[in-house]
C-alpha cells in the first residue's frame, strides 16, 4: 500500500506521451492553460517564452511565487509554485510582497501612465518605424535580436501590470463580499462597471461603422447579401464602397492587430484577414439601433448609485476600513480597465509586431524555396531562423516544418489532460495572490454527473434561453445568430464584438475575473465560465438555458 | 437612606448629574461611568433609573414602559440628539444592575446590551428588553451562584451615544497571566468592542509598564473578524485581508490606554478592567469595573 502522504505523479494518458526535459519537472504540478492556449502552439513559442515575464515581475514584487512553463505535445502547461526557500523566509516574502504590491496598487494608474505605457509605446514605435522590407539580412538578424529583447520587456511589463491589477480587483471583491456583506456574486463588480476599455471600445467603434454602412445603400446591400469573404472585392467595385473600405481599414489600423485567440504567432491578425470583422459588421447591420451613449450612461449611473450605497453602509465602520475601501475601489477601477487594456497593447499590438518580423523572414525563406509558405516560419525556433537566414539559401526547412505541422495536427485531435506532474500535498493556499489567480483562471471544473445540467462559475448575471452555437474559432463564429448562446472553450478579447450578437456566453475555462466574464458584464449578457466540458457535452443547435447568477447551464 | 434621598419622580438622570453617581439609583455600570466622567471623556448619555423600574415592578419585571416613563425617555433621546447635532442618533442601550460591576461580582455580559439603536421607538423597545432581561434565566442563574437576591432585581438602563469605534480595546490593569500589578495588558482590534469581549477575534496584545507607559511587548493578532454597526444593530463581518495583520494601535495609543487604566485605578482604589474605543483619534471610556479575579 502506498503512503497517502507521498504525492505520486499523475500518469499520462496513452495517446499523450510525456517526456520531461528535466527530471525535476515531474515533481511539479502542471495544469493546461486552456483559457489562453486551448490549441497546440507552434514551436516558435519555445524561443519567445513570454511566461518568463512572470518570474521577472515576481522578483520586482518579491512575490513568493515561481512559474514554469512547458510545451507538452504542443500544449501549453503552467506550473505555479513557491520558491524553494525555508518556510520562515517564504512567510517573510509574503509580507514584503503584500507591501510591494500594495504600493503598486496605490499608484496603479500613475505607474501605467508614466512608466509602463510609455515604455510599451516606445517598443511599438520602434517596430512600427522599422523598414522590414528594406532591411538587409544582417540588419534583419539584428532586428530579430532586438525583437526578442523588446518582446521580453513587454512580457515583464505584462506581469508587472498583472500582479497589482488582478490583486486590486480580487481584494476589492473579497472586501465587498466579506466586509460589506454583499449578497450576490456580482455586487462588487457593479462598482467597477461602465469604464471604457480598449476591448469595449473596439466593439463600439465597429458598431458605429455598422451604422455608417446602413446609411449607404450600396454598402449596405453588399454587407447584407455577400458572404464575408466576398465583401471586400465587392466594395472595391464602387466609389462609395472604396470610401467605406477606407473607414474599415482605419478601424483595422487601430483594432485589427488581433487574431483569433491569444496565439498571435500562428494565427493571422484581422489586418491580414479581416473576415471575422466583416462577419461582425454583417451581424450588426441586421440588428436594431442601439444608443451606445445611453447604454454607457446607464452603466455609469448604476455604478455611482452602487458606490453611494456602499459608502452609506460604511459610515459607522472603522475609519481604516473605510480608507481601505476607497483605496481598493480606486485601484480596482483602474485594475479592471487595465485587465483589458494591457492585453490590447501587449498581447495583441506587441505580439503582432513580432509576427510581422517573423513573417518577413518567412517571406524571404519562401522566396528562396526553403519554406512552402511565409507563415510556416513559426514552425522554426529563433535559432533555426537565424541559422537559416545566415546561410541563405542553403537550409531547406520544408521537411522539418511538415513534420512539426503534422505533429501539431495529430495532437490537435487529442484531448490534452488538464493536469500533469505531481499534485501538491495539502489543500491549495488561501493567500491573496492565490485567491486572485483562482478568480482569473477559475476553479477546477466539477465532474459532469448530469449531462443536462452543467456546472460552472458565475461569470455575468442574468438568465436566458437560446440555441447553442459551439464555436471553436472566430472563423466558425459566422454561424452565431442574434439571440444564440455562444459556447466556446475560451473567448479572447477579439471575440467580444460577438457579445453584442450572442444572448449569453458559456466557456469551458476561466473564473469571475477572466476576460470573458469581465466583458460579458460590460455587455450585460449572462455568462457561465469554467464549465470544463461545455464544448464536449453541448451539441450545436441544442436549446440551453444559461443561469449566470448560479453558474449553471441546462440542456433542454 | 436611599428611600428618603430620592424622589419618586427621579426616573431619568443625565450622566453629568451628581445623583447619577448613586449606585442604588443607576446601577454599577452607570454609577462608575458618571463618577469617572470627570477624569476621562465618556460618550454623553443618560440613565433610566431603578426608580422607574421599581414603580413599574408588578410582582415581576415590568414588560412594557409606563406611558410617563416612555415620554421622559423620548424627551431625553430628543435632547441627546439635539446636543449631538444629529437626527436619528445611534445610541448604545445597556442594562446597569445595582449589584453588578462591584468588587464582588463583575456581571460581565450578564445583562443585555443593544448597540446602534436608532429612533425613539427602537430606544423604548431596547429599554423594555433590558427590563425583561432582568429575569432572563442566565442572569438569574448567575445571581443565584453569586448569592445575590433573585426575587427583587434592581435594574437601571444606560443610554449613551454610540461611539463608532475605529479601534476598540479591553484594558486590564494587571497582567492576568502573571498577576503582575505593575503591568497593563491592552487587547485591541478593529471596530466595536463586542468581538473582543465575545472572544470571536484574536486581538492585538500590548503589555505596558504602569510606571512609565513603556510598551514591554506587542503581539499582532490575526484580527479576522470585527463588529460593525449596520441598519438595526450590529453585525460581525470579516476584516479586509490587508488590515488583518496591520497593528490596530501604535505604541503611543497603547500607552494612552494604559495611562487611562492607571488613572482609573487611582480613582477607584483597585485595579480596573476597562472597555474603551477610539474614534477619529479620540479615546472614549465605555466601561470600567474593578478586577474581581485578581489573586
Amino acid at each position: 500500500m502506498s503512503d497517502p502522504a507521498t504525492p505520486r505523479p499523475i500518469p499520462a494518458p496513452p495517446d499523450f506521451p510525456v517526456t520531461w526535459e528535466r527530471p525535476e519537472q515531474e515533481r511539479l504540478f502542471w495544469t493546461h492553460d486552456r483559457m489562453h492556449w486551448p490549441d497546440p502552439l507552434p514551436i516558435v513559442y519555445a524561443s519567445l517564452v513570454p511566461e518568463d515575464g512572470v518570474n521577472r515581475a515576481a522578483e520586482r514584487y518579491q512575490a513568493p511565487i515561481r512559474f514554469d512553463a512547458a510545451r507538452i505535445n504542443g500544449y501549453q502547461y503552467s506550473s505555479f509554485h513557491p520558491p524553494l526557500v525555508p518556510p520562515e523566509e517564504l512567510e517573510a516574502m509574503g509580507h514584503r510582497a503584500q507591501e510591494k504590491v500594495g504600493q503598486a496598487m496605490a499608484r496603479l494608474g500613475e505607474i501605467w501612465e508614466t512608466e509602463w505605457f510609455p515604455e510599451i509605446k516606445q517598443h511599438l514605435d520602434y517596430w512600427r518605424s522599422y523598414d522590414l522590407r528594406g532591411a538587409t539580412m544582417p540588419q534583419l538578424l539584428d532586428h530579430l535580436d532586438q525583437t526578442l529583447k523588446r518582446h521580453q520587456r513587454l512580457w515583464t511589463i505584462h506581469f508587472e501590470v498583472a500582479f497589482p491589477m488582478l490583486m486590486s480587483v480580487s481584494l476589492f471583491d473579497d472586501f465587498y463580499r466579506d466586509t460589506l456583506g454583499g449578497e450576490g456574486a456580482f455586487d462588487a463588480y457593479k462598482l467597477l462597471q461602465g469604464f471604457t476599455t480598449k476591448t469595449v471600445e473596439s466593439g463600439e467603434e465597429l458598431w458605429k461603422l455598422s451604422r455608417k454602412a446602413l446609411g449607404i445603400p450600396s454598402v449596405r446591400q453588399v454587407l447584407e447579401t455577400r458572404a464575408a469573404q466576398e465583401v471586400i472585392p465587392a466594395l472595391e467595385a464602387s466609389a462609395e464602397g472604396r470610401a467605406f473600405l477606407a473607414d474599415l481599414r482605419a478601424y483595422l489600423d487601430v483594432y485589427g492587430r488581433r487574431g483569433d485567440k491569444f496565439d498571435m504567432m500562428g494565427q493571422p491578425s484581422w489586418i491580414e484577414d479581416p473576415t471575422p470583422v466583416i462577419k461582425n459588421l454583417k451581424d450588426f447591420i441586421g440588428q436594431p439601433d442601439r444608443d451606445l451613449e445611453a447604454e454607457r450612461a446607464a452603466l455609469v449611473a448604476e455604478r455611482e448609485q452602487a458606490i453611494a450605497t456602499a459608502r452609506e453602509k460604511l459610515k459607522g465602520y472603522p475609519r481604516q476600513v473605510v480608507e481601505q475601501f476607497e483605496f481598493l475601489l480606486r485601484a480596482a477601477q483602474t485594475g479592471i480597465v487595465l485587465s483589458e487594456d494591457h492585453g490590447y497593447w501587449i498581447d495583441y499590438c506587441g505580439q503582432y509586431e513580432v509576427r510581422m518580423v517573423l513573417l518577413e523572414f518567412g517571406r524571404r525563406f519562401a522566396a528562396a524555396g526553403l519554406l512552402d509558405r511565409a507563415e510556416d516560419v513559426v514552425h522554426l525556433t529563433f535559432e533555426e531562423i537565424a541559422e537559416t537566414a545566415a546561410s541563405l539559401p542553403r537550409i531547406d526547412r520544408r521537411g522539418l516544418v511538415a513534420e512539426r505541422k503534422a505533429e501539431i495536427e495529430r495532437f490537435r485531435q487529442v484531448q490534452p489532460p488538464p493536469a500533469l506532474g505531481t499534485p501538491p500535498p495539502g489543500p491549495p493556499p488561501d493567500d491573496a495572490l492565490s485567491r486572485a489567480m483562482g478568480k482569473f483562471f477559475g476553479a477546477p471544473p466539477a465532474p459532469v454527473t448530469d449531462r443536462s445540467l452543467l456546472k460552472g462559475a458565475a461569470g455575468s448575471p442574468g438568465k436566458v434561453r437560446g440555441t447553442a452555437r459551439v464555436v471553436r474559432s472566430l472563423a466558425e463564429a459566422a454561424r452565431l445568430l442574434k439571440g444564440d448562446v455562444l459556447v466556446a472553450e475560451t473567448t479572447a478579447p477579439p471575440w467580444t464584438p460577438l457579445f453584442a450578437t450572442a444572448a449569453a456566453v458559456v466557456t469551458d475555462t476561466g473564473g469571475i475575473l477572466s476576460h470573458c466574464a469581465v466583458v460579458a458584464r460590460e455587455y450585460g449578457i449572462p455568462a457561465v465560465v469554467g464549465v470544463g466540458a461545455a464544448t464536449a457535452v453541448i451539441k450545436d443547435g441544442q436549446t440551453v438555458e444559461v443561469d449566470g447568477d448560479a453558474g449553471l447551464v441546462r440542456v433542454l | 437612606m436611599r428611600e428618603c434621598a430620592l424622589a419618586v419622580t427621579t426616573d431619568l438622570l443625565w450622566l453629568d448629574h451628581p445623583d447619577c453617581r448613586e449606585l442604588a439609583l443607576v446601577g454599577g455600570k452607570a454609577a462608575n461611568l458618571a463618577r469617572l466622567a470627570s477624569l476621562h471623556p465618556v460618550p454623553p448619555g443618560f440613565c433610566l433609573t431603578t426608580a422607574a423600574f421599581d414603580r413599574a415592578w408588578n410582582g415581576g419585571p415590568p414588560r412594557a414602559l409606563p406611558s410617563d416613563v416612555r415620554a421622559t425617555l423620548s424627551d431625553a433621546y430628543a435632547r441627546l440628539e439635539a446636543e449631538n447635532g444629529a437626527d436619528d442618533l445611534a445610541v448604545a442601550v445597556r442594562s446597569s444592575a445595582v449589584d453588578e460591576d462591584g468588587v464582588g461580582a463583575s456581571f460581565a455580559g450578564q445583562h443585555e446590551t443593544y448597540l446602534n439603536v436608532v429612533g425613539t421607538e427602537a430606544v423604548a423597545e431596547a429599554v423594555e428588553r433590558c427590563w425583561a432581561s432582568a429575569s432572563a434565566e442566565r442572569a438569574l442563574a448567575y445571581r443565584r451562584q453569586q448569592g445575590l437576591p433573585v426575587d427583587r432585581v434592581q435594574l437601571a438602563v444606560l443610554v449613551q451615544r454610540l461611539i463608532h469605534a475605529d479601534v476598540a480595546a479591553v484594558v486590564f490593569g494587571a497582567n492576568p497571566l502573571t498577576g503582575d500589578r505593575d503591568e497593563v495588558v491592552v487587547n485591541a482590534s478593529w471596530g466595536l468592542g463586542e468581538s473582543i469581549v465575545g472572544g470571536t477575534v484574536t486581538p492585538d496584545t500590548y503589555v505596558v509598564a504602569k510606571a512609565d507607559g513603556r510598551v514591554l511587548s506587542r503581539r499582532v493578532g490575526d484580527k479576522a473578524r470585527m463588529t460593525v454597526p449596520v441598519a438595526g444593530g450590529t453585525r460581525e463581518v470579516e476584516v479586509p485581508r490587508m488590515l488583518r495583520g496591520t497593528p490596530s494601535l501604535d505604541d503611543a495609543q497603547a500607552a494612552e490606554a494604559a495611562a487611562l487604566a492607571v488613572k482609573l485605578e487611582a480613582a477607584m482604589g483597585w485595579p480596573v478592567d476597562v472597555e474603551c474605543a477610539w474614534r477619529d483619534g479620540q479615546l472614549y471610556l465605555l466601561q470600567c469595573r474593578p478586577i474581581t479575579t485578581l489573586r
